[in-house]
Formats: C-alpha cells, structure tokens, sequence
C-alpha cells in the first residue's frame, strides 16, 4: 500500500515495480489488531531480497502469529533512494507503506559481507540514528541475523541484538519479550539485559573487548551476567519445522524466481575452504514426503511452473532418486520444470542421469575448486580428475555440450602449478569431448571457468589462515590466461578488489565500525555491486580510520589468538578446526560424514544428533 | 480449443509493473485457476496468450483484455469465476467473452486523466485549455530506429481526436482520445507532462476504451 508521496515519485524512477507492495501473498493484517510491528529488512535490491529463501521463511513463522504482524523492507536503488530523499519520504514497510521507524523491531538479514554499509543507510534513510548506541528509546530494536552474524563485530556498534542460527523457532520467545517489555513499559536496557539471556540471542553491548598493543584481542568480557559463551540455536526436525505453504509471489523479474525448497541443512562433505559447510551443521534432511508435499502446495498457491531443490550438495540429499519419483509424477502433467543446483561429480549414477533428463536441461555445472589433486586433498574437496572426466563423458553422451567448472584461486598452500593445473583439468574436459564418438554433429564443445578469489572466513579450517593479497591473486589470474590454449576455454573473475574488502570483514573486529559508517558517510553503498563498489573511497575509509585492512585479510594469526568471534558457538569445535587446518598442509584428506563422523562437534548442538552420523553407523 | 476474450481492469499502485511483469503475472494467476489452458505441441509447449494493445507501464486501465486459448468444454461463466479468484490485488477480471473485434482493428483509444495534489485546479484548467484550443503544441519523443534512440518532434494537437476539461470537486479531469494501435500511437504521458510544466502536483492516466477507426468500441 504506498501513499502520495510514493505515488508522485514513482513515475521517474526505473523499475517501480520494486516499491509498491501488494504482490500476491503478501501477509495484510490490520495493524489495530497486532502488538508488534516487524521491519524485516533485506539490505540489498528487492531482486536480490525476493529470492531469498531464508527471509521467505522468517516472514511465514513471523506471520504464523496473530500479533505480530511482519513485512518486507528492501534497500531502494539510488534513483529511488534520491528521490525519497528529496521529497522527505522515510523508509517504509512494502505491506503497510508505514514508516519503519514507527515499528517495533526492525530486522536485518546479513548474507554478504558487502552489504553492510546498505544496513547503515536503510536506518538513516528510515530516519534513525546509525549508532545502536544512540537509539534509546525502546523501539525500534534492531536486530540482526544471517550467516554474517558468525561474526558480526565489525556491525555490532549498528545492531542491538544479533540473532544466531536458525530463526525459525527461536524469535518466539523474543517476539514474546519485546510485547511484554512494551506493554510494561520497560526501558532499552531492561530489554537488552533480558534478551541476552534468551537461547540464541546476542547483545553484543554486554561485551567489553580489550586489545593487546599489536592489535590483537586480549579479552571479551561479558557484563551484567551476560553468558560468556553463547551458542547458536538449530532447528532439531526440518519435517515439523514450519515451512512455508505460500510465497509471496513479486510482480517483477527477480534472480530466483520460482518455488525453492530446502532439502536439507548442513553439509557432509567438510570442504575446509567453505564456510556454508561448517555453519549449517549438523547435518538435518527431510523426508521424500514432506518435500513433497510442501512443494505441491507451493505451486498450487503460487502458479510457478519450476522448482528448485536447494541445499549445499542435493546429490547428497539420501532419497533424491525417491523423490524425483514423486515430483515427476505430478510436474511432468503440469509442465514444471525442476532444477537440482548444487549436484556433486562424484555421485553422479547412471540411474540419476537418466531421471535428470526429465528435469531441466541447463547447463552443466562441476566444482572441483582446485586444479591438481595435491591441492585439491588441501582444500579437502574429495574429487579426482578421473571423476571430473567421467561425468563430463556421460554428461556429453547425454547430450550436453556446455560445461561450466567453478574454481577459486588464493587457496592457502596454493602454487602457480596448481593454478596451471586449473587449464589442464578445463583441456581435459575438452578433450574429452572430442573423444565422445557420438557427439552431436557440427556443434563445438564450450567450457567456461568461473574462478572466484578465495576469502578465508570465520569457523572453518582455514580461519585463521593469510588471504593472498590483491597482486598476488592478479599475477596468478594472469598466469592461469597464459596457461590456456585454446578459445573453448573461456574464464570470469571475481573482481580482487572485492574479495579483499569481503576478507576484511569476514574476519574483523569491532574497530572496524569506524571504517564502515566512515565509508558510508562517503557515499559508499550497494558495495558488492560492481557499479557501485568505490575501492578507492574503501582506502580513504581506512586511511582516516589509521586502520591497516592487511591486518585483517592478509594476516596468519596464531592458534592461541583470541579470535572475535571466540565467543560465539557455532557448534564447530576450534580443536577440530585446527586439527583440519594441520591436515590441510600436509594435503591429508577428512572422509565425509557418512563414511565416517570427523568429530566436528555439531552435533552438540542438537542434543548430540546428526542425520549423517545416524547413516554412518547402520 | 476455443478462444476467449479475457475482460480486466489494472488499477492502483500494480500500474507500475510493466507489460511483460503483466504477462508472467498472468501466467501465473492462469496456472493458480486451474482452467484448461491449451498447449502448443512440440518439445516446448506453451500456452496461447495475447494481449489485445500493451498498457504503458504507469497507467491504469479499465478496458485491458487478453486473449487465450482452452480446451474441453467449459463455460464464460466458470471460467470468469475461476480467472477472477486467482488474480492479485489491483487486477480484476471484469468479463470473460467471446472475441468480436480482431485486435488489428484498434486505432483510438480513450482516456480520463486526473491530476493530484494541484494547488490551484482552476488555474491549471485554463492552462489546459489554452495548451489544448492553441495551433500547434510541439513536444520532443524519445523513439527507436532500429538499436538507436532517436529524437524527434511531434505535434500532439495534429494527433488530438478530442479532449474535455472537466472538474470534480477538487480533482481536475482531462478526457483525451489519441490515436493507439499498431499504426500510430500517442502516448497521453507526453502530453501530461506538458501540462505538468505548469503546476505542481501529479497526474494518473486512466484508459477507458479501446475503439475502431470508425468509432465502435473494440470487444
Ligand atoms: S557431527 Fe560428525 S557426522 Fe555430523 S556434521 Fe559433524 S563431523 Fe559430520
């Protein structure tokens, strides 16, 4: 529902459709009728947002209670974000059009690194201060949550409760404290001191953190009786876990657009560069039935006509041939298409490759991460050429002629061999190709690699290891061109630039808000766009800040170093990590969990349970 | 298979999605009504869906109507039913007919314009009709040539078929009839936008008819 002021504004900005609401499913309540009114803000554009399936989620479980009443808040495009600026419109809600520093919470979904200044502009551009520290009012709380929050020192001094983990089942509780502290009148600060110590919840406020003088920490010290360890909460069963039965369906083209459903959670494999690997364990699958059923009932209540198995590795997902039976026999009648992202070489069978025909046919696409075996036995990515070369025959028999490999470079005990071995392995796949006696006549076999920078990141084997810096990642981008030969091969980057402000902040402390608001006072915003990323304005930043972001990216730290986020639980055994770590520099591989259970310490978590320990053992 | 006229109006703040928004929008509302929707045949089957002249993205419209094809034997009147409980909010399916007009015969089309937040409406009245009673109004249209845009120049009052300025209360009306179809086309943005140069405020156009060249309206 937008107003005048939105109205009269619309007309000159591109794609107004972002901004009017009213897509169908969209949750409309009577806002006399509820006790909180939730901000859930996504700090990026609404195509980006609106394919989210977590915030998909978080907006059913919110809505599923009657006094409550959550809707969606995406960060406008510069053309918009001027003109409300100039006509003095505050960021509003999509479902209400209210302003959102009316509500009583306003929540923040941090995905990327890089979308951290957009989170200090949606609060200015909705009229608050940036600063938790200077919002004293009760409402609107701030809250935070998403796989940056593993580490979210660097926009701690923003946030006044970071939430950890999994939200589905645990905002209850919040939701329950926050109306009672209102309704109570009870200050901020009662609130805070209260919600520190429910399950999950972080108040980041309730932490002193001292520095040594070479800018390590030297301590974190809770206050007030704060838990000095706090540990993130998962969702136990994924089968009785609310789910979704409706999305809220956008009017506009956004990236994801179609039903995704969540197979599992967590991931089996433990490849020690891959940060979603570690956070989203233990490993939780739902039944063939349940994804079943939930996906019926979200074509029938969207009309999409695709849908998407989502997890880290569907082939490891146990009943993926079970349940590609009982979605065919209902999608294949009613023409929609399925897609499997994230489909692993290795286990790939003959049977899977023949129902897999019956989905769709895009493109191809592997991960083998790292050119040559040594490295690839590093980074623990359990995959050989000779698996690699396997499914590309069978993927060519099939018809296939486009493949796509994704590769990163910047690996920790990387070389320029095995940044060459990157164009061997991709003429491997070509020849292999042409080695195909069946294929198709007259077409050409097209490889593309897509080779990203690696950024070690928080709570895996790698965290505490050097990322390479930005000319050393150039010199082996220009390597890995010289060491192709043919223009079958063709090869994208990630911008360096890019990856080495994500690796700042994977793993920064909390001195870097300065650095962040200092930015975003210059303009910096949409940084993981490459329109808008401003490297330079990043130096000024850091520059007048006196911070080395080298410290950050580019340091080995040390295994006794307090980390910043040492007080934070995800589970994961820091022993662990480092016995990981220990075995990546002899290129010792971990078997993955269902051959056998590394120990990683997730399971704790979960009353001691994981779905993949449970296989291993029968 | 048959072929339907499907009847609706796209009214409200959905006038800011674009035509082809609409379509995959429609798509989706036909999926979710469960009506038997005729397929191509072939390896990538699709269903029949034609609109009858594309809405500007911005403008409302209460005579938009697409056609589509089905099969088996069920009736206007389900069909209606069904159509109109699967649409989202801001578009409502009005009728579900059989076509009498072909498309290709639409020349004008009909409009009611009001204009929002004015300060002075009766000041802004005269200035339409001054603009409007002129010899010539020139305004510049950004168009295609193939990948180029290009910039020409249109008179719109050659184009103008009618226009009446009326008020009700405090909203300023403007009836227009512009040429619309597949020969010429006349967008009335062009000429509101020439009026806005002299108030402030803003103004939503409304799309009342599709008619013929001689005059009958388009069903
Ligand atoms: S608990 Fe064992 S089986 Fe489960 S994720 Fe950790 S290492 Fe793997």
């Amino acid at each position: 529902m937008i107003n005048k002021d939105v109205q009269a504004i619309l007309p000159r900005v591109q794609k107004p459709g972002r901004y009017i609401g009213g897509e169908l499913n969209s949750e409309v309540k009577d806002k006399t009728n509820v006790d909180l009114r939730y901000a859930f803000c996504f700090p990026d554009s609404y195509e980006i947002g609106m394919s989210h399936l977590g915030m998909k989620i978080l907006y059913a479980a919110a809505n599923d209670r009657d006094d409550v009443w959550c809707e969606r808040v995406f960060a406008p495009w510069h053309d918009m974000e001027a003109e409300m600026r100039s006509a003095g419109v505050p960021l509003y809600a999509l479902e209400s059009g209210d302003p959102i520093k009316d509500f009583d919470l306003i929540g923040f979904t941090l995905m990327y690194e890089l979308c951290y200044t957009n989170v200090l502009n949606m609060l200015d551009l909705a009229g608050l201060p940036v600063r938790a520290k200077d919002r004293h009012a009760l409402t609107p709380i701030v809250v935070a949550g998403g796989p940056c929050t593993c580490n979210p020192e660097p926009m701690v001094d923003f946030i006044d409760v970071i939430s950890l983990g999994e939200g589905e089942e645990m905002y209850d509780a919040f939701f329950d404290l926050l109306k009672d502290c209102k309704q109570r009148g009870a200050s901020k600060d009662e609130f805070l001191h209260a919600a520190a110590k429910l399950p999950g919840f972080y108040v980041p406020s309730l932490y002193d953190v001292t520095y040594r003088d070479d800018g390590t920490i030297d301590a974190v010290t809770p206050k007030d009786g704060a838990p000095a360890v706090i540990p993130k909460m998962v969702v136990s069963d994924l089968d009785h876990v609310r789910y979704p039965d409706k999305f809220v369906v956008p009017y506009i083209e956004v990236v994801h657009d179609r039903v995704v459903h969540e197979i599992m959670r967590g991931c089996i494999r433990g490849c020690r560069f891959c940060q979603a690997g570690f956070l989203y364990r233990p490993i939780r699958e739902k039944t063939a039935d349940t994804v079943n059923d939930q996906c019926r009932a979200l074509c029938d209540a969207t009309g999409y006509d695709e849908i998407s198995l989502s997890s880290l590795s569907t082939s490891d997902y146990t009943h993926l041939e079970e349940l590609l039976d009982k979605l065919l026999t209902w999608t294949i009648p009613e023409k929609i298409n399925i897609a499997l992202p994230s489909l692993r070489v290795d286990n790939f069978s003959d049977e899977l490759m023949e129902k897999l025909k019956k989905v769709r046919r895009s493109g191809l696409t592997f991960a083998p991460e790292a050119g040559t075996q040594r490295l690839r036995d590093a980074i623990n990515k359990n995959v050989t050429e000779e698996e690699v070369l396997r499914t590309a025959r069978m993927a060519f028999a099939g018809g296939w002629t486009a493949v796509k490999l994704y590769f990163m470079i910047g690996h920790p005990t990387e070389t320029l061999d095995d940044v060459a071995g990157i164009a061997d392995l991709a003429q491997a796949v070509v020849n292999e190709f042409y080695r195909n006696p069946d294929k198709p006549k007259g077409k050409g076999v097209t490889v593309s690699l897509s080779v990203a920078s690696f950024v070690p990141k928080p709570f895996t084997p790698f965290q505490w290891e050097p990322q390479d810096t930005r000319d050393m990642l150039l010199q082996k981008q220009a390597h890995l061109l010289e060491s192709i030969h043919t223009k079958k091969i063709s090869v994208s980057y990630h911008k360096v630039d890019i990856s080495f402000l994500e690796g700042v902040f994977a793993r920064g402390d909390r001195k870097l808000s300065d650095v962040i608001e200092w930015a975003w006072r210059h303009g910096c915003k949409f940084d993981g766009w490459d329109d808008s990323f401003h490297f330079d304005v990043w130096m000024d930043a850091f520059d007048a800040c006196g911070t080395d972001p080298a410290f950050y990216a580019n340091r080995r730290r040390d295994f006794t170093e307090v980390l910043p986020w040492d007080h934070l639980d995800f589970g994961i055994r820091k022993a662990f990590l480092q016995h990981e770590n220990e075995k990546a520099h002899h290129s010792e591989t971990t078997p993955h969990c269902r051959l056998k259970c590394a120990g990683c310490g997730a399971n704790r978590l979960n009353g001691g349970h994981c779905d993949a320990m449970r296989q291993s053992m029968v | 298979m048959r072929c339907v006229r499907v009847w609706f109006n796209k009214t409200g703040a959905i006038r800011y999605i674009s035509h082809l928004d609409l379509m995959r929008t429609m798509t989706r509302a036909i999926r979710r009504s469960g009506i038997p929707l005729w397929y191509t045949e072939g390896f990538n089957p699709h269903p029949y869906m034609t609109f009858a002249l594309p809405l500007s993205l911005g403008m409302e419209s209460v005579c938009e109507s697409m056609d589509i094809r089905i099969e088996g034997d069920v009736t206007n009147d389900d069909l209606f039913i069904s159509l109109r409980d699967a649409m989202p909010d801001g578009i409502t399916v009005t009728a579900v007919k059989d076509p009498v007009t072909d498309p290709k015969y639409i020349a004008l089309a009909a409009f009611d314009v009001t204009f929002h937040d004015v300060p002075d409406p009766a000041a802004l009245a005269d200035t339409i009709e001054t603009l409007l009673s002129g010899e010539h109004l020139i305004v510049q249209k950004i168009g295609k040539k193939g990948h180029k845009k290009v910039v020409k120049d249109v008179d719109l009052l050659e184009h103008l078929k009618a226009y009446r300025v009326r008020r009700e209360g405090d909203v300023l009306h403007l009836d227009l009839v512009l040429p619309a179809g597949s020969v010429t086309n006349v967008n009335p943005a062009l000429l509101c936008d020439e009026i806005m140069k002299h108030s402030a405020g803003y103004y939503v156009i409304l799309r009342t008819k599709l008619l013929t060249a001689d005059g009958k309206t388009f069903e």
